[in-house]
């Protein structure tokens, strides 16, 4: 492509150095990550895939893995059921003290980690529930939601009202108005939100380190650990590991976008001429 | 143009009995202080074309989403062939319903969007697509089942809006302003069809609308609505030509409002002073008040000569201005400042500015009124 506006190639000067500086340090850990070594070293001295079966056969490891989608398994489900029901329930309602349900809503956003994570430490310790990834992915459920509320919310700014009107009018119920007028229109907002909510709870910390357990350890709180006491490749492994992950993930929605967006252009067509 | 493409003969369940009575007992919408429709009484007779016509603001729109149940109603009844829907919800109520802008579901095709009625009454799926395949033929757009609302212009939308909402069969169709998005011509296209399609089918409409002409065109009976009250009821030429307030004669198109005082009330006649116009004989519906006026259209006024019988003054005229099918002229007549509406081709011979002319009407055509405002 050739860019002629001045504007513009200024534009991508100036953007171009902000972009690296944003993604070198995120992607500098794919070439430790294939490094022949038995240390964490850059630049790399060979490229091998020693250090990532190492990962996978390190039980330690895998297990980290699987209580981490575990969690954020938990945090999806249960964060979109809560956004998008809460961001449905709120649309185009007014009532005395909206916006402090909503204030409530959004909290888990502003509320500082280590303070969730000392209460719900204390809490679940309370209900006797320890030991098992369940409590992590609830907590991590509970940070996931406003998330997905926001993007459900957003989506639901271009719903025409008279949709929901058209067809309860043609017989519709309240399930088949869910399913057949809300579901089509938030559907982009709710795949966003849900990739927030796994982002979410893999990246989370803080809280896993607090109710982390023998057998619920996620993959940042054993990175956490190891970096301490067992300096390995391992852990640049998984951080490979985890920002593939999150790549992927962008890279179906841009996909999902951009594919939604081809189908609902408007098709300029004759037939409009034969009325 | 196109002919006619809706026509009524295809229909599945033609033939019933006519149905679809809608009746409002003293129903009233208050909006806090706010009183947006005041204790109406309105019947929708079976197969009757009614048409709710008034302002932004009168109560039409809301009077007819508590008909379909969107809007609740602070007091009254609501009934449906006899029976009470207060407490039925919308999709109880068997109505079928088209919006101002449709409201099409955008992921759906038009045939899919048109069977949605018939997949919420679990209709099994070869009845149903037979069903909405006809229904979208009626309407005449038969080829075109596949396509999405977004791939259809706004006249075709609007009838597979029409489609949808007839499709299963409903009591009354109800149509929210369904042209105002159309452009004119379309418009009265449309029009047209939605009569025929109507009369075809025998079904009951009630029809909401701010554009008079549309009002006069479709409806049977028109109810003109200003501040949630009727003020007027009746045949479209019956409101035109007889209104009872200055109100529904200005809103419903041009008049020339000449106050004046009773001289004799007699029945259906009257005999009244139009001061620098002399006693003229008009008619009389009976309307009371304060303040009296005269109204005669601007199309019932004609150039006389003096000798003619009837109702007449001396007048000059101030200005012609050709408005293609019709010529309007502008006159001063005993004070009054008078419009006259005559076909172009029936204009006679050139008139000039300051020429004295004499103008007359027929008693039938002048109506007796309550002065408002």
């Amino acid at each position: 492509m050739k860019t002629t506006n001045p504007q513009h190639r200024l534009l991508a000067l100036l953007s171009i150095p902000a972009f690296l500086f944003l993604v070198i340090p995120t992607a500098i850990v794919v070439p430790v990550a294939l490094n022949d070594s038995r240390y964490i070293t850059f630049p790399p001295e060979g490229i091998s895939f020693a250090a990532v079966a190492g990962f996978f056969a390190d039980r330690a490891w895998t297990s980290a893995l699987t209580a981490s989608l575990q969690s954020a398994a938990i945090a999806v489900v249960i964060g979109v059921l809560l956004g998008a029901t809460a961001a449905i329930g709120l649309h185009g309602r007014k009532f005395p003290g909206q916006p402090a349900v909503v204030g409530l809503i959004l909290a888990p956003m502003i509320v500082p980690t280590v303070v969730l994570a000392l209460a719900f430490y204390q809490f679940f310790i309370s209900i006797g529930m320890v030991g098992s990834i369940v409590p992590i992915g609830l907590a991590h459920a509970v940070i996931a939601t406003p998330y997905v509320y926001l993007t459900t919310r957003a989506s639901l700014a271009g719903l025409n009202p008279a949709l929901v009107r058209s067809a309860q009018s043609l017989g519709a119920g309240p399930l088949s108005v869910l399913r057949h007028v809300y579901l089509p229109i938030i559907l982009p907002g709710l795949i966003s939100g849900a990739l927030f909510a796994f982002s979410v709870s893999i990246d989370e910390t803080v809280m896993s380190l607090f109710m982390q357990s023998p057998g619920a350890t996620t993959l940042p709180v054993k990175m956490f650990t190891d970096i301490q006491f067992n300096l390995t490749p391992k852990i640049a492994v998984s951080s490979a590991l985890l920002v593939s992950v999150a790549t992927i993930g962008l890279l179906l929605q841009v996909i999902f976008v951009l594919k939604r967006r081809s189908s609902t252009r408007m098709l300029p067509l004759a037939v409009s001429a034969q009325t | 143009m196109t002919a006619s493409v809706i026509s009524a003969e295809s229909i599945p369940g033609t033939g019933r009995a006519a149905q679809g009575a809608i009746e409002l007992r003293q129903v009233s919408k208050h909006y806090g202080d706010v009183v947006a429709v005041d204790e109406l009484d309105l019947t929708v007779q079976p197969g009757e074309f009614v048409t709710l016509l008034g302002p932004s603001g009168s109560g039409k729109t809301t009077t007819m989403m508590m008909v379909a149940g969107f809007e609740e109603h602070t007091a009254g009844t609501v009934l449906i062939d006899g029976r009470p829907v207060d407490s039925l919800p919308p999709r109880d109520r068997n109505l079928g319903v088209v919006f101002q802008n449709y409201a099409l579901f955008p992921h759906m095709s038009a045939l899919e969007n048109v069977e949605f009625a018939l997949r919420m009454r679990k209709v099994p799926r070869p009845e149903r697509r037979q069903r909405a395949e006809e229904a979208l033929d009626r309407v005449g757009l038969g080829k075109m089942g596949g396509r999405k609302p977004r791939q259809l212009s706004g006249g075709q939308q609007q009838r597979v809006a029409l489609a949808r909402a007839l499709v299963f069969n409903p009591a009354a169709l109800l149509l929210d302003e369904p042209m105002a998005a159309l452009d004119k011509r379309l418009r009265e296209q449309m029009q047209e069809e939605i009569k025929t399609l109507q009369k075809g089918l025998g079904i009951s409409v009630l029809f909401v609308t701010h554009d008079q002409d549309e009002a006069m065109a479709m409806s049977d009976r028109i109810v003109v609505m200003k501040d949630g009250k009727i003020v007027q009821s009746g045949p479209p030429e019956e409101v035109y030509n007889h209104p009872l307030t200055d109100w529904v004669a200005s809103f419903l198109g041009d008049t020339n409002l000449i106050p004046c005082t009773i001289v004799e009330r007699n029945g259906e006649e009257a005999v009244v002073d139009l001061g620098g116009l002399g006693l003229a004989k008009v008619r009389d519906r009976g309307a009371s008040g304060e303040n009296y006026a005269v109204s005669i259209r601007p199309e019932h006024l004609k150039f006389r000569t003096r000798a003619a019988a009837g109702n007449g003054c001396a007048a000059t005229l101030v200005s012609s201005t050709n408005l293609g099918a019709t010529v309007r002229h502008r006159l001063t007549a005993g004070g009054h400042e008078l419009q006259l509406r005559e076909l172009s081709s029936d204009r006679g011979t050139r008139i000039l500015p300051d020429e004295e002319l004499w103008v007359g009407w027929d008693a039938d055509k002048a109506q007796l009124l309550v002065l408002e405002s």
